[in-house]
């Protein structure tokens, strides 16, 4: 490709007229039939490769949208002169099915649900779990030295000997049997030797660690003995038992009969729930709870509330400050302007993680530059981060600060682009400065801005990195709770699902998710509506 | 101001130094207004020179001028060795490696976006073919919903997929690269469509009268024309990519792979009193290039920006 062909934005001039047969021979040969067949070959191995991968782990019905992608790819790109379009859509329409729309509907569903730390797994992953994690050792419960081992025919067994009567024995997955005395001999570290065993060692036993620990001797009773760390076992016995007749859990104890309550967990009737619960479907609950439960309620509206007068505050705040900074500028034959354009937009030209990190030391209430090097000599000390409300200043003044200089060039622009004509004819029939600025240069400017006030609004009500990266979006509140008071809806969410250290709540994160994009496409809408992007459409 | 209005005024200096004067003491108001917008845009980032310059590690002793001038900030975070002060031995960083993934990821995210992008931009603005309103219509409402929104979703399948196909699961580059570009994709389609529509259609035309199939006309002829807003729109690109923290913070998980905006927040978190001299010299060499980078490609940004993305 020349590079005159690159330089030139838009198309004119007669030297890329002459490079363009150059590129295109370069196209139209065997480069561009070896990259194509390449290219094929590539995705149809990965396609190959991955149904390998999908049939060993039984996953039947990715198996079959594999096939039918990847069959439906090849007809796309070898099929003889279908529509040119689909050869073009293709690998973006992949990522973004892959990516964008799986995660939406996901996400729909999950919100639905009740996918949380305690349900995660399957009803049948679940009951298998309370069975196991239910123990109790049983009125005369043995202890055991014990060893894993393997047996003549190389099966895994557990050689015990046990810590009372000093009797030996021998653990199968089915059943315990006696060894003469003398086959087992002990050492400093529990047993040493077994005749006709070979007790497991190093990587061996480490590697068998899975299957170890679901490994169970049974016994009499129900009751079953199990290692406990890799030289002692115990002999244990299920306090709960599983009813499948009556899908409940009866406790052996006093009878108390756990049922399921259609929300992923068996409770008793008195209110007593069994963990851990299994994901299923809830419906509205959890929109629900955001309405009607109000430890849940009084954060959510607090935080709705709080991410409107953010964005708000910042958009308004930023674009008035970038305006004047634009107008007071935007002199011809002013001397350092360039210098200070330069300065003012480097809060947005350095990368914005960096400043809002930096930020969070500068702003710092004890050590921090802002106060230390400014504040103090006036007999100031701000909690600029540690109290609620001032740490609400903070995060505006600190996104003022970043977003200042794109509204500071955006109105440059649309200064510039104002024709002098319409000023200079104001000023002919006798307007006076302000005046000319308010009916003359204001609306012509705003018709130009807004519909980027309204993409900065939807921006900032999701700006994340400027609430975590500063904040946390806290100070957090230490009785509990997850939301902090500069928590906006998508760090709560973010909170809530992956960055909490009171348990994952996936549920109602994407119950949250949803209403936020509920509430950013209806102002998209409204900006769409507004500006000529729908008539592009056609 | 253009060159020609600066040489013009050089040129007269001499005679004209008078009526400069004036002109500089008639907009006294406007160098107050711009001096005061210089010294705001510019205490932090002055700060932070003077801090990763300075002996001193604590934010507590950063001054206006560092006391003990010293590189030590820079080498010790280049060499992961930031001695740390709680318990002996190092702070367990690793800046180059974040350094290295960072622009690693965003570049072949900018690199592949850009290319899809540019494909289904293509097909959108040159053939008519049935569903092609309901496609747009379609991208129009998916880049609408923002990728963060998801982030929850994408987590959950990361960790899922990840259990079948380890490739692309959580705490892997492929996986979190392949989850970028399903989120900028939507966007840049849109983005790249809108330019794609200003290129003359003769061109593609008389390509196709010389007997170009769609494809080389596509490599060979919009492309290279297309090829400055391609560098806008990558750009923007990279840049979003870079500053992305919370999917990156989802999917990776061990400090080597991290991202620059994971790793130094993971560095500097409640220890701006032990950790501040050698992150501001990270800072410093992050931030840098990527500000040269930036500025100098700025006057091609805002076209692209105030096309419908925006920036932090």
């Amino acid at each position: 490709m020349s590079t005159a062909t690159a330089r030139v934005p838009a198309p004119a001039g007669s030297r890329r007229a002459a490079a363009i047969p150059v590129v295109l021979a370069f196209f139209s040969g065997p480069v561009g039939l070896v990259t194509k067949i390449g290219l094929l070959s590539l995705s149809n191995g990965l396609a190959v490769w991955a149904a390998y991968v999908l049939v060993d782990h039984r996953n039947w019905v990715a198996l079959a949208v594999l096939a039918a992608a990847t069959g439906l790819i090849d007809y796309v790109y070898l099929a003889r002169r279908r529509t040119p379009a689909a050869k073009f859509l293709v690998p973006a329409t992949v990522f973004l099915i892959g990516f964008q729309v799986v995660p939406i509907i996901y996400t729909v569903e999950v919100a639905f649900t009740n996918y949380s730390t305690g349900h995660i797994a399957s009803k049948a992953d679940a009951i298998r779990q309370i069975e196991r994690v239910t123990l109790e050792p049983p009125a005369n419960g043995k202890s055991y030295t014990a060893a894993p081992a393997r047996d003549a025919g190389g099966n895994l067994v557990l050689v015990l000997r046990d810590d009372q009567t000093g009797k030996d024995y021998v653990g199968t997955d089915e059943r315990l049997t006696a060894l003469a005395p003398g086959t087992v001999t002990t050492g400093a570290l529990g047993i040493a030797s077994a005749k006709g065993y070979r007790l497991l060692k190093g990587n061996e036993l480490f590697s068998l660690d899975k299957t170890l620990n679901s490994f169970v001797v049974p016994t009499a009773g129900g009751a079953g003995i199990r290692m406990q760390g890799l030289s002692q076992a115990v002999e244990l016995r299920p306090t709960l038992r599983y009813d499948s007749r009556r899908d409940a859990f009866v406790r052996t104890r006093d009878g108390t009969v756990f049922h399921d309550n259609g929300e992923g967990s068996f409770v008793s009737a008195t209110g007593e729930e069994l963990e851990p619960g299994w994901k299923t479907f809830v419906g509205t609950k959890n929109f629900g709870s955001i309405i009607h439960n109000s430890a849940i309620r009084k954060p959510f509206l607090q935080i709705f509330w709080w991410t409107f007068v953010f964005a708000v505050s910042v958009v308004f705040l930023s674009f008035a400050v970038g305006l004047f900074l634009a107008i007071v500028l935007n002199k011809k034959g002013m001397r350092f302007r360039r210098l200070y354009r330069s300065a003012i937009l480097i809060p947005w030209a350095v990368p914005g993680f960096l400043s809002l990190l930096v930020w969070q030391g500068l702003l710092n209430d004890d050590f921090g530059v802002v106060n230390r090097v400014f504040l103090n000599h006036v007999g100031l000390n701000v909690p600029w981060l540690f109290d609620g409300d001032w740490a609400k200043v903070s995060v505006i003044l600190v996104s003022f600060w970043l977003t200042v200089p794109y509204f500071f060039l955006v109105s440059l622009g649309a200064l510039q682009s104002i024709p002098d004509e319409l000023v200079e004819a104001a000023r002919v029939d006798g307007g006076g400065p302000i005046q000319i600025f308010r009916r003359v240069t204001l609306p012509l400017l705003l018709v130009a801005v807004s519909p980027l006030l309204i993409a900065s609004f939807a921006f900032n009500f999701n700006n994340f990195n400027n609430i975590y990266l500063l904040t946390s979006g806290c100070p957090c509140d230490s009785a509990g709770g997850i939301a902090g008071s500069t928590d906006i809806l998508i760090s709560y969410t973010y909170k809530l699902a992956i960055a909490t250290g009171k348990g994952q709540d996936f549920a109602l994160a994407s119950a949250v998710s949803i209403i936020v994009f509920l509430i950013v496409a209806s102002i998209s809408a409204v900006s769409f509506s507004r500006t000529k992007a729908l008539e592009n459409l056609a | 101001m253009s060159t020609a209005e600066v040489s013009a005024e050089r040129a007269v200096s001499v005679p004209a130094r008078p009526r400069r004067r004036r002109k500089l003491f008639e907009n006294w108001w406007r160098h107050l207004v711009g001096i005061v917008a210089l010294v705001v845009s510019l205490f932090p980032v002055w700060f932070v020179v003077s801090a990763a310059f300075d002996h001193s590690d604590s934010v507590s002793g950063t001054s206006f001028w560092p006391n003990i001038p010293t590189l030590a900030n820079f080498t010790n975070i280049l060499h992961n060795s930031v001695p740390d002060k709680t318990f002996q031995g190092h702070v367990d960083s690793a800046f180059g490696r974040w350094y290295l993934n960072s622009v690693v990821i965003a570049l072949l995210t900018a690199f592949f976006t850009v290319i899809l992008g540019s494909l289904a931009a293509y097909a959108f603005s040159r053939f008519r073919f049935r569903g092609r309103r309901t496609g747009m219509l379609f991208l129009l409402l998916i880049q609408m919903f923002p990728q963060l929104l998801l982030v929850v979703a994408i987590y959950l399948i990361v960790l899922n997929v990840g259990g079948v196909f380890p490739v692309i699961g959580l705490n892997t580059y492929t996986g979190l690269i392949v989850v970028y570009m399903g989120g900028a994709l939507g966007v840049n389609a849109w983005l790249l469509k809108g330019f794609f529509d200003t290129i003359p259609k003769e061109l593609d035309e008389s390509a196709r009268v010389d007997g170009a199939t769609p494809g080389q006309i596509f490599w060979g002829v919009v492309l290279p024309l297309a090829l400055p807003v391609l560098a806008v729109v990558g750009l923007i690109s990279f840049v979003s990519t870079l500053n992305e923290f919370a999917i990156a913070s989802a999917i990776l998980q061990t400090k080597s792979h991290y991202t620059l905006p994971v790793g130094m927040r993971g560095f500097i978190d409640q220890q701006y009193g032990q950790r501040w001299g050698p992150f501001t010299a990270g800072a410093l060499m992050a931030a840098v290039p990527a500000t040269l980078l930036f500025l100098s490609l700025q006057k091609w940004l805002v076209s692209g920006l105030t096309q419908g993305s925006v920036k932090g």
